[in-house]
């Protein structure tokens, strides 16, 4: 059945997964306050001159006035659209800029975990930037960004485009930049098979309880604390390694999902809310390889969810082979082109409404722990604004439930492990102690 | 898979099947490309084996799939017709 209703062609309409972020945003913000946020921090050796980089930012304001759009709906297809305001060129994207001493490592650090705990200022703010100086020798510049706008790689592209546009390249790159995108309205009998497929899977796991943290009260003010640690790249060739040979293919993600699961387990044995199985929601990029332009912004993503439950082995080579399994099988069954296919049909709900569908099938619980493993990277050069890039880590906000969120990301060539956790719903020992079994499964 | 099918034809087939997968324009993908050097992600590569099994036949995940299989097409094709004839 293929029933196309009309639309705008200029419009960029959300897909099934930018809709769900929303929700997710929606979700998080009820919670605790804060979005779905996240901050992707590049260090660079060498002071970033805070004028050419406020020059960078007006002219990819001015070029992408959609940094400032907002969520708005068609009144005749009722196909949910990235609306932006008239006004949106002549805003600029807030950037402040703090001078530290050389050796101020910790106060940079505060600095920075601030600025992502911080929500944003208004329904139109996507980006926010804070550079901090520490002394002539090192800079880091915060992106702190809604996932509604950017995912984790498009954040890096992101990045990679003040760059660009530092070098005068902005009029070579801007035309590859997709800003429009059809409301896909038709296609409507496979959408309802994929919802389908979609649903026997969700219910088939919400059959077991979900053991997870604890959330606040709704409308508490949440605070998320992170914890990073940076492979050497020894470390990360070993990690590879390995999860080739445990599944027979070069493959990281069953491999690192199962330490990072058992390094849950083992750090909190008794979850504040108990339940016989641990849910981990993962996200796949579903970006070509090569179109890092074309698909700058929005979510190009899709997501797998892996159960493991008490029978499951407790050791981490049996437990990746294990999870390897269960990720074909969600590839056979079309989970990840499911979902993608059947949040098309729940974009006719609003976020508000979708954030409490979502909690509805696991009674509440939405999952154990978030954990993400992204070996592409967006930032792929050695340099920023001509001074050599040191590191590019991501801190993102923990989604609220789980509120527990574990990110491996790669740069250079070393990974970098943060775990994010809300205050509160995790002790900072608890934390400690996931964080260090999680590192040393990875590296023994 | 039709007895017809020859190494050949697989390794075309194959080139086809990777290009669709990584959205390459025709011709981008040939019998000696480096699969390493197409980037090729986790997600994209457990759709391929999912495609192989579809296509020739063949489980390279029961088969037993090794480091040097994964060099290139022509490495990959190889593999999936020794798992075929055996």
């Amino acid at each position: 059945m293929s029933l196309s209703l009309p639309y705008f062609r200029s419009r960029r309409y959300l897909s099934g997964v930018d809709w769900l972020m929303g929700a997710m945003d929606h979700l998080a913000i009820r919670t605790t306050g804060i979005g779905s946020l996240s901050q992707a921090i590049l260090e660079v050796e060498g002071k970033i001159p805070e004028a050419a980089l406020r020059s960078a930012l007006a002219q990819i304001a001015d070029r992408f006035p959609l940094v400032h759009g907002r969520v708005a709906r068609d009144c005749f297809n009722l196909a949910p659209f990235w609306k932006v305001p008239r006004n949106a060129r002549s805003r600029p994207l807030s950037l402040q800029v703090i001078d530290l001493p050389m050796n101020a490592e910790a106060d940079a650090e505060t600095a920075l975990n601030a600025h992502v705990n911080e929500p944003l200022g208004s329904r139109y703010e996507h980006l926010r930037f804070l550079l901090v100086h520490l002394g002539d020798a090192r800079s880091r510049l915060g992106m702190v960004f809604d996932h509604k706008l950017l995912d984790a790689f498009g954040a890096e592209s992101f990045l990679r485009l003040i760059d660009q546009v530092w070098q005068g390249k902005l009029a070579e790159i801007s035309p590859r930049v997709k800003t429009t995108e059809p409301p896909q309205l038709d296609h409507w009998l496979r959408r309802f098979r994929s919802g389908k497929t979609l649903n026997e899977r969700l219910f088939k796991l919400a059959e077991r309880e979900i053991a997870a943290l604890r959330m606040p009260a709704p409308g508490t003010p949440g605070k998320v604390r992170f914890l990073h640690e940076k492979l050497t790249p020894q470390e990360t060739e070993r990690v590879r390694l390995r999860a080739g040979e445990e599944c027979g293919m070069p493959i990281l993600l069953p491999s690192t999902a199962a330490r990072a699961v058992l390094a849950m387990k083992q750090a909190i044995p008794n979850a504040p809310l108990p339940g016989t199985q641990h849910l981990l929601f993962t996200s796949a990029s579903t970006r070509s390889p090569g179109q890092e332009w074309e698909g700058l912004f929005f979510n190009q993503l899709s997501f797998l969810l892996f159960s493991v439950t008490e029978a499951m082995p407790e050791s981490p080579g049996p437990l990746a082979v294990l999870l390897r399994d269960e990720f074909f099988d969600q590839m056979r069954q079309g989970i990840p082109a499911a979902l993608q296919d059947a949040t098309m049909l729940m974009r006719i709900c609003p976020h508000w409404l979708g954030s409490r569908l979502m909690k509805l099938i696991f009674g509440g619980r939405l999952c154990s722990l978030y954990f993400a493993c992204l070996r592409e990277t967006g930032f792929p050069q050695k340099t920023f604004m001509g001074m050599p890039a040191i590191d590019l880590i991501h801190t993102p906000t923990a989604f609220a439930p789980p509120g527990l969120n574990l990110c491996m990301t790669y740069f250079g060539d070393h990974f970098n492990l943060v775990l994010s956790y809300l205050d509160g719903a995790l002790q900072d020992s608890e934390a400690r102690e996931m964080m260090g079994r999680f590192k040393s499964m990875l590296i023994l | 898979m039709p007895e017809a099918q020859t190494i050949e034809t697989i390794q075309s087939q194959l080139c086809d099947e990777i290009r669709v997968l990584m959205s390459l324009k025709p011709g981008a993908v040939s019998p000696d490309t480096n699969l390493a050097a197409l980037g090729i992600d986790s997600l994209r590569f457990v759709s391929l084996l999912i495609v192989i099994e579809q296509k020739f036949g063949v489980s390279l995940m029961k088969v037993g799939l090794k480091k040097e299989d994964m060099q290139s097409v022509r490495t990959l094709a190889a593999a999936i017709w020794a798992g075929r004839t055996a």
